[in-house]
C-alpha cells in the first residue's frame, strides 16, 4: 500500500471522527491537555492500523483506538481510576438496579433535572466511575447505539444495557442529592 | 444479540425502559414494555426521568470544540500536510493591525483619561451591563447574520473602528451577529457569538493605556469574563458559558487566522 493510498484511507476513515475522537478522550481524562495527547496518540494507531480496517462502521472503529489509547494513557498516568472500577462493577452488579421512589412524586423530580445547568450536568458525568461514564457519554452524548458501544467498549450488549442504566440513575440521584 | 429479558426482575424491567426509550427494542419488546408502564407507578416514573435525563444531556452538555491547530496536527504527524504550516504571516494581517493602531490614536484619548486608575474595573462593569441589557432584549443583537462579510461593514460609521471578525463555526462557535454597546460614552463595537444557547458577548474597546495586562479572567456576577489585548485593542470575552469553554473559545479567536 503506498504512502498516498494511506493518506487519502486517514482523510476519509479517520478524520471525519476526529471532534468526536476528542470530545471521548476528554471525558475519559479529564482535562485538554491530555485529550489532546490521547488524540494525537490515538490517530498515530490509526494510521498505523489502517491495513487492518476491514470495513463497516468507521466511527465505532476510531472510537475504540481512542478508548484504547485513553484507558493505555490512564494506566500510565492514573492507576488506580482504572483498577477501582471493575471492583466496583463486581459490586454493582449484585445489587438490584434501585429506582427511585419518585413513583408517587414526579412532577418536583423531573423538575429538577429539566432545571440542572451545563455546569452541573458536567460535574456529574465527571464524578462517575469510568466505565458508566464512558457507556453514558458514548450513547447520550455522542449518540452511538447500544451495538457501536459494544463494539467500542468490548462487552456484550447486556452489559452496555446495565452500565448505561446505571449510569443514569447515579446523575439522577447526585443531581437530585446537589439540590438537598 | 442477547435477549435481556428471560425471567424479568424488577432490574430487567428497568433496564429495557432505558432500551425502550433508546429505540433499541423490536416492536414486540417495545409493546410489551409499553404495557407494564402503564401498569407501573415506579416504571413510569423511570421512564420519565430518564427522558428528562436524556433531553437535559443532549441539548445542555456543552460540547468539547476541537483545539484550534488539533486537526492540523494530527495531519501533521501522520503525513498528510507537510508544507504550509507556517505560511502566511499574511500581509492582510500586518495591514489590518496599522488600520486599528491609526484608529486607536485617533478615538482612544477619552477611553484612556476616563478610566485611568482602575481602567480595568469600571469598563468590565459597564460590559456585564452591556452584556445583560443585550440578553434582556428581545434580540441580543443589532445585526443578525452569521456570515462576517455582512457583520464587519454593518460597524461602519457606528464605531471609531470596525472589530476583527472571524469565522468560529468549526470550533463550535457559530458567529450569530454584532451590536454596538456604549462604554463611558463612546460606542463600542460587540460581537455575539453562540456556543449551544450560550450567548458570548465580544466587544473590542480601543485601549491606549500601556499598563494592561496581556490576558486575565475574572467572575462578575456569575459571568465569567476574560480581557486580553491585541494590536492596541482590550477584547473582552463575557459569558454565562463555563471559563473552561470561555477560554477555548478566546484561544479559537486568538488563533484564528486573520481576515
Amino acid at each position: 500500500m503506498s504512502g498516498e493510498d494511506d493518506g487519502k484511507r486517514f482523510s476519509e476513515l479517520v478524520m471525519p471522527h476526529l471532534g468526536d475522537a476528542y470530545a471521548l478522550a476528554h471525558w475519559l481524562t479529564g482535562r485538554d491537555t491530555d485529550a489532546e495527547d490521547v488524540v494525537q496518540e490515538a490517530c498515530l494507531r490509526a494510521f498505523r492500523a489502517l491495513a487492518g480496517f476491514s470495513g463497516g462502521n468507521s466511527r465505532a472503529w476510531t472510537l475504540t483506538i481512542v478508548r484504547h489509547t485513553a484507558y493505555s494513557w490512564l494506566a500510565k498516568n492514573r492507576r488506580q481510576t482504572v483498577v477501582a472500577v471493575d471492583d466496583l462493577e463486581a459490586v454493582e452488579r449484585a445489587q438490584p438496579l434501585h429506582g427511585s421512589d419518585a413513583a408517587t412524586r414526579p412532577t418536583p423530580e423531573t423538575e429538577l433535572i429539566a432545571k440542572a445547568d451545563a455546569e452541573r450536568l458536567t460535574a456529574a458525568i465527571a464524578t462517575l466511575p469510568l466505565q458508566f461514564r464512558e457507556t453514558l457519554v458514548l450513547r447520550d452524548i455522542q449518540g452511538l447505539d447500544y451495538r457501536e458501544i459494544a463494539e467500542v467498549t468490548a462487552v456484550p450488549i447486556g452489559t452496555v444495557m446495565s452500565r448505561l442504566a446505571r449510569a443514569r440513575r447515579r446523575l439522577i440521584d447526585s443531581i437530585r442529592a446537589d439540590e438537598t | 444479540m442477547t435477549d435481556p429479558a428471560n425471567t424479568p426482575t424488577p432490574t430487567d424491567e428497568r433496564l429495557l425502559v432505558h432500551a425502550y426509550l433508546d429505540g433499541e427494542l423490536d416492536p414486540a419488546n417495545a409493546l410489551g414494555i409499553e404495557r407494564r408502564i402503564e401498569g407501573d407507578p415506579a416504571l413510569a416514573a423511570e421512564r420519565l426521568e430518564v427522558e428528562t435525563l436524556r433531553r437535559a444531556l443532549r441539548e445542555r452538555v456543552p460540547a468539547k470544540p476541537l483545539p484550534p491547530g488539533l486537526k492540523r496536527r494530527v495531519e501533521a504527524a501522520v503525513g498528510l500536510t507537510q508544507a504550509r504550516m507556517r505560511a502566511q504571516p499574511s500581509w492582510r494581517a500586518l495591514a489590518a493591525s496599522i488600520v486599528l493602531a491609526v484608529i486607536a490614536s485617533s478615538g482612544a484619548t477619552f477611553l484612556a483619561t476616563t478610566f485611568l486608575g482602575a481602567p480595568g474595573d469600571r469598563i468590565a462593569e459597564a460590559i456585564v451591563d452591556d452584556h445583560l441589557r443585550a440578553l434582556m432584549a428581545p434580540a441580543p443583537i443589532d445585526v443578525r447574520s452569521t456570515d462576517r462579510h455582512t457583520v464587519k461593514p454593518w460597524f461602519n460609521g457606528r464605531t471609531p473602528q470596525a472589530p476583527r471578525v472571524v469565522d468560529l463555526a468549526q470550533e463550535g462557535f457559530p458567529l450569530v451577529g454584532g451590536r454596538v454597546d456604549v462604554i463611558a460614552s463612546t460606542p463600542v463595537p460587540t460581537l455575539v457569538y453562540q456556543h449551544r444557547e450560550h450567548i458570548i458577548s465580544l466587544s473590542a474597546v480601543i485601549d491606549t493605556a500601556k499598563a494592561t495586562p496581556s490576558e486575565e479572567r475574572r467572575s462578575i456576577r456569575g459571568y465569567n469574563l476574560v480581557r486580553w489585548r491585541d494590536n492596541g485593542v482590550a477584547y473582552w470575552a463575557i459569558s454565562d458559558l463555563g471559563s473552561g469553554d470561555l477560554d477555548a473559545f478566546v484561544r479559537a479567536f486568538r488563533a484564528a487566522p486573520a481576515e
